[in-house]
């Protein structure tokens, strides 16, 4: 789970600083909100739900978050901040186009694995958290649509794509994923790799190259 | 809205009963007071949001009394199923009736995405009600929306049909349910934002992106500009 606990130097005297153990807590509920709304939906969960959850005070909830909506967008932006940043750190540098999409879903998919309830929570339930959080999960999905849109310099096609094209291909990789987590498969995400970049590069370099670029054995004709 | 004027939006045959003795059977009532609270529902979700939508807003819309209401659902939620699960019926029927009708496999899937364009802008209550409020309506509609995206699928995977070998090796398991996924997304995101009025011009991007896997960028370019 969280151990992102190092973005700053601990100092020296305190083995576990006073900010180490805020941070540790603000995740932990995050967690516990996650846990629950991705079990009962946004509407159904009560305060009291996510400080059993996380097994603290319910002082403490008040210390960290004004209310339930404001817990819920502090665990959109944990998340989405959480999963760019690997996709960035993984995909950044890759300047080859297909590789840097094959980089940065990889490291999308093994986030997602890696935190199922977290994941469903900020893809589905946005929604239902009110504008603000929809505002907010719009902004980040343009991380993608730029990273995607770089195909159209190196596709054949080029202009001729239309515009919509990075949008519902998004909206594909997401309705796939969101599927796999609402049938409790979280361990099958990670294989879904090698589709999901062919799906993406298919429109930009055709489907042989797409298909070629990432090897996928094709499914025997009946 | 003021209650006591017949609202334009109900078809003829949800029209208000005329008060007093009527003679009409009483099955008939019933039926007829289900369906007026369903379009209240929506009337009352579209203007206060699934959260905010009280029972006396839907009871006030549909012209009906408290009572009725528990006569024929135990809560918000229920109706709201009812509801929704109304809409899709009838939005299904018109789509498959729409696809059924062309011969070819791609100017189905156009007339299909075409109606399903048309219902959504003609009813902007009952778009935002099955594309926005579903997913804020808690687990059990969730469910049913996932259902009812998910049963579009087969629409696309009829494309499978009669392609080479080459073309069937470009497409994973997964094709179909990414393309109704990303269709959705691109509507429903529209309709979220209040740009229910754009959807019919989505039409062309749309139907390029369903039939692409199956016919190549330039043939679905050319069929989805035509």
């Amino acid at each position: 789970m969280a151990q992102k606990s190092t973005r700053r130097p601990l100092p020296g005297r305190q083995p576990l600083s006073r900010e180490f153990i805020a941070h540790h807590q603000r995740v932990r509920i995050i967690h516990g909100l996650a846990l629950e709304v991705s079990e009962k939906g946004y509407r159904a969960v009560t305060i009291a739900d996510i400080v059993k959850r996380a097994g603290i005070a319910r002082n403490t909830f008040y210390e960290n978050f004004s209310s339930k909506e404001d817990c819920f967008r502090a665990a959109q932006q944990y998340a989405m901040s959480s999963a760019l940043e690997q996709v960035v750190a993984n995909a950044g540098e890759i300047d080859d186009w297909p590789r840097r999409v094959e980089a940065g879903l990889s490291a999308f998919l093994a986030y997602v694995a890696r935190e199922p309830a977290l994941s469903r929570t900020c893809m589905v339930e946005a929604l239902a958290a009110g504008p603000e959080s929809v505002r907010y999960y719009e902004e980040s999905l343009q991380a993608f649509v730029s990273l995607f849109k770089l195909g159209r310099d190196v596709s054949p096609y080029g202009e001729a794509l239309p515009e919509t094209l990075e949008e519902a291909l998004i909206g594909g990789v997401f309705w796939i994923l969101y599927q796999r987590l609402w049938l409790k498969e979280p361990d099958l995400i990670e294989e879904l790799l090698p589709e999901l970049v062919e799906f993406t590069l298919a429109p930009y370099l055709g489907p042989e190259a797409a298909r070629k670029f990432t090897g996928r054995k094709a499914d025997s004709p009946e | 809205m003021n209650p006591s004027v017949e609202s334009p939006e109900y078809p003829p045959e949800l029209a208000r009963l005329p008060p007093g003795r009527h003679g009409l059977p009483r099955e008939f009532v019933s039926r007829n007071q289900r369906e007026r609270l369903i379009a209240g529902l929506a009337e009352a979700v579209a203007e206060n949001g699934y959260a905010g939508t009280t029972i006396a807003h839907i009871t006030r819309h549909a012209a009906v009394s408290r009572r009725t209401f528990y006569e024929h659902f135990s809560s918000k939620d229920e109706c709201f199923v009812a509801a929704y699960d109304s809409v899709m019926t009838e939005l299904n029927r018109r789509v498959g009736e729409a696809f059924e009708q062309e011969e070819e496999w791609s100017s189905g899937v156009r007339a299909g995405l075409a109606t399903m364009l048309q219902f959504l802008t003609d009813e902007p209550h009952l778009a935002r009600l099955s594309m926005v409020e579903a997913l804020v309506a808690g687990p059990v509609v969730i469910e049913r929306y996932d259902a009812a995206i998910q049963s579009l699928v087969p629409y696309f995977e009829a494309g499978r049909e009669g392609r080479s070998d080459e073309v069937l090796a470009g497409l994973s398991p997964t094709t179909e349910e990414a393309l109704v996924g990303g269709i959705v997304s691109l509507i429903s995101r529209r309709i979220f934002a209040d740009r229910t009025a754009e959807l019919q011009s989505l039409l062309p991007d749309l139907v390029e992106f369903a039939l692409t896997p199956y016919l190549g960028s330039a043939e679905a370019a050319k069929i989805a500009r035509s």
